[in-house]
């Protein structure tokens, strides 16, 4: 900053923020949606103008209230067995070997596999219930923050490792004070990826098995060719992940600032 | 005093062959000398310096410090890293606080004794930057104030200026011998460069590679303390010569292994 003579005037700076493009591209993306819809869209594909006021309409009825709180149960409770479940297990395969290699191909098995090809066997053997979702959220979630924090406990330098053996640490000091805090940025990346997972399997199984909450809504007025409705609760869902995942980056940045450090204070200007 | 005696260790190569790192070394080191161990990549001298840090196991032979047969890293001795091997995520403060935190010094204590030690190598008001914020002198420097907070009566050095520019390691180097002409312990150096090895030591222990020995072991009876000037010193003629002779033996190692490479093959 101080490389520059005069600091850009105020004014500049606004404009040129990253906020300031995101506005301008979603602009862009709303004006094309509008002309389109309004010459080439007929019953099915709405207009931006018409879609946000669908939205509008959509805040104000309980119904999707309702639907909202009952989608996040579900997400909420999967999420938190996911990372109750996935930080834990990703630190014990990161660090022994031998356990690593009994999982890999299952993980692998997992990571590859459409989650949404085993929801009638979920429904089969648990019914349509809450559990059930929240069995299938975890599920999409688990493995993004089992490999995430596999990963980084593994990434920890061993140089830093060797360095608290000379010191004397004890096994529970070396978790402590060196590997932990080592895997911190990457566990919390793993969390910020399990969410956006969680979201999609919220979503997904309430489309495929149990026609209830945000999904059922989109199924609902799919079925009554209401278009501006459909892409409205669509919105919402995207709304709600956005703030999900930011609030994920925020809670990264606060947990493990001395990751980004090094990208934001010296590459940014 | 540390006594290394018939000091052996075979490794494992990659090709599966057996490589011998370290073929029956034996060395004593006074207290409170500084020793400087030079020698060719590959000779065993840092295998040899993480054998007395306790971090490396070796298959015949004994290490004591101070008496103590080495079992594994211990209070008496610390290390200095080649790549600093600091925590990223900790400020400077509790970087060198690390090794008291770990002894379950307390808090206070340990807070001042760190703020001593960062005043110490000339990092006073860096106490709450990360190492992240500084430059690998400054970063070194920490090392040097860590290793030094647990007051160790070895210092163990493992290349501590091998990743530093030229000028920063100069000055390191005269800011290593003013700390420890103020305070002696007994330290162990490696090192790759002669003239940093004659600077800093009492004695240069040359090793050989394939297997690692002792080459030989050349007094340095250059005054103390050096610190005051190191430009005088490097001009005198007794720094000049014994650089020169651990330079012409330097040679004929090469040159040896380039003769008889068939030889290695043998043994």
């Amino acid at each position: 900053m101080t490389a520059y003579p005069t600091r850009a005037p105020r004014w500049k700076r606004v404009l040129d923020s990253d906020r300031s493009y995101r506005l301008l591209t979603f602009a862009v993306f709303a004006a094309v949606w509008e002309v389109y819809g309004t010459f080439w869209g007929g019953l099915l594909i709405p207009t931006f103008t018409e879609t946000a006021a669908a939205f509008a309409d959509l805040l104000r009825t309980a119904a999707f209230w309702d639907a909202l709180w009952v989608s996040n149960q579900a997400l909420l409770l999967g999420f938190a067995c996911a990372v109750a479940v996935g930080v834990p297990l990703g630190v014990l395969l990161g660090r022994f070997r031998l356990l690593e290699r009994l999982t890999d191909v299952y993980l692998n098995i997992l990571l590859v596999t459409p989650m949404a090809a085993i929801i009638p066997l979920l429904i089969m053997s648990v019914g349509f219930g809450l559990l059930s979702r929240v069995i299938l959220v975890a599920l999409f979630a688990v493995v993004m923050v089992v490999v995430n924090v596999r990963t980084g406990v593994r990434q920890v330098d061993p140089g830093l490792i060797q360095m608290a053996r000379s010191f004397g640490a004890s096994e529970r000091q070396l978790w402590r004070d060196v590997l932990i805090p080592g895997a911190l940025p990457a566990i919390m990346t793993g969390i910020r990826l399990g969410l956006g997972r969680a979201v999609t399997g919220m979503v997904i199984v309430e489309l495929l098995m149990v026609s209830l909450a945000l999904g059922g809504l989109i199924l609902q007025f799919r079925g009554t060719f209401n278009a501006a409705g459909l892409y409205a609760v669509i919105a919402a869902v995207l709304i709600e992940s956005l703030l999900l995942i930011a609030l994920a980056q925020r809670l990264e940045r606060l947990i493990a600032p001395w990751a980004s450090t090094h990208q934001q204070g010296k590459a940014r200007r | 005093m540390i006594e290394i005696s018939g000091l052996r260790k075979t490794f494992t190569g990659q090709d599966g062959a057996p490589v011998q790192a370290l073929g029956g070394v034996d060395l004593t080191v006074r207290d409170d000398e500084f020793l400087t161990v030079l020698g060719p990549s590959g000779c065993g001298k840092t295998t040899m310096l993480k054998m007395i840090a306790g971090l490396q196991t070796w298959d015949a032979g004994e290490i004591t410090v101070g008496g103590r047969p080495v079992r594994g890293p211990g209070p008496d001795r610390s290390m200095v890293f080649q790549n600093f091997a600091l925590l990223p995520w900790a400020t400077v403060l509790d970087n060198v606080a690390f090794g008291l935190r770990l002894k379950g010094v307390g808090k206070a204590e340990r807070t001042e004794r760190a703020r001593d030690l960062i005043a110490k190598v000339g990092l006073a008001g860096f106490e709450s930057k990360r190492p992240g914020e500084l430059s690998g002198g400054m970063q070194q420097r920490v090392g040097i104030a860590r290793a030094l907070a647990v007051e160790p009566q070895v210092l163990l050095m493992d290349e501590p200026f091998g990743a530093v520019d030229e000028q920063t390691r100069r000055l390191l180097q005269e800011e290593l011998l003013a700390i420890w002409e103020a305070n002696r312990l007994t330290v162990v150096f490696i090192t790759h460069s002669m003239e940093e090895a004659v600077l800093l030591g009492d004695r240069v222990v040359l090793m050989s590679a394939r297997p690692g020995q002792i080459a030989e072991i050349v007094d340095v009876p250059l005054d103390r303390p050096r610190s005051s000037d190191v430009g005088g010193l490097e001009r005198s003629r007794e720094y000049v010569e014994i650089t020169a002779h651990l330079w012409d033996r330097l040679r004929d190692m090469h040159e040896e292994h380039r003769a008889a490479p068939s030889e290695q093959a043998v043994r």
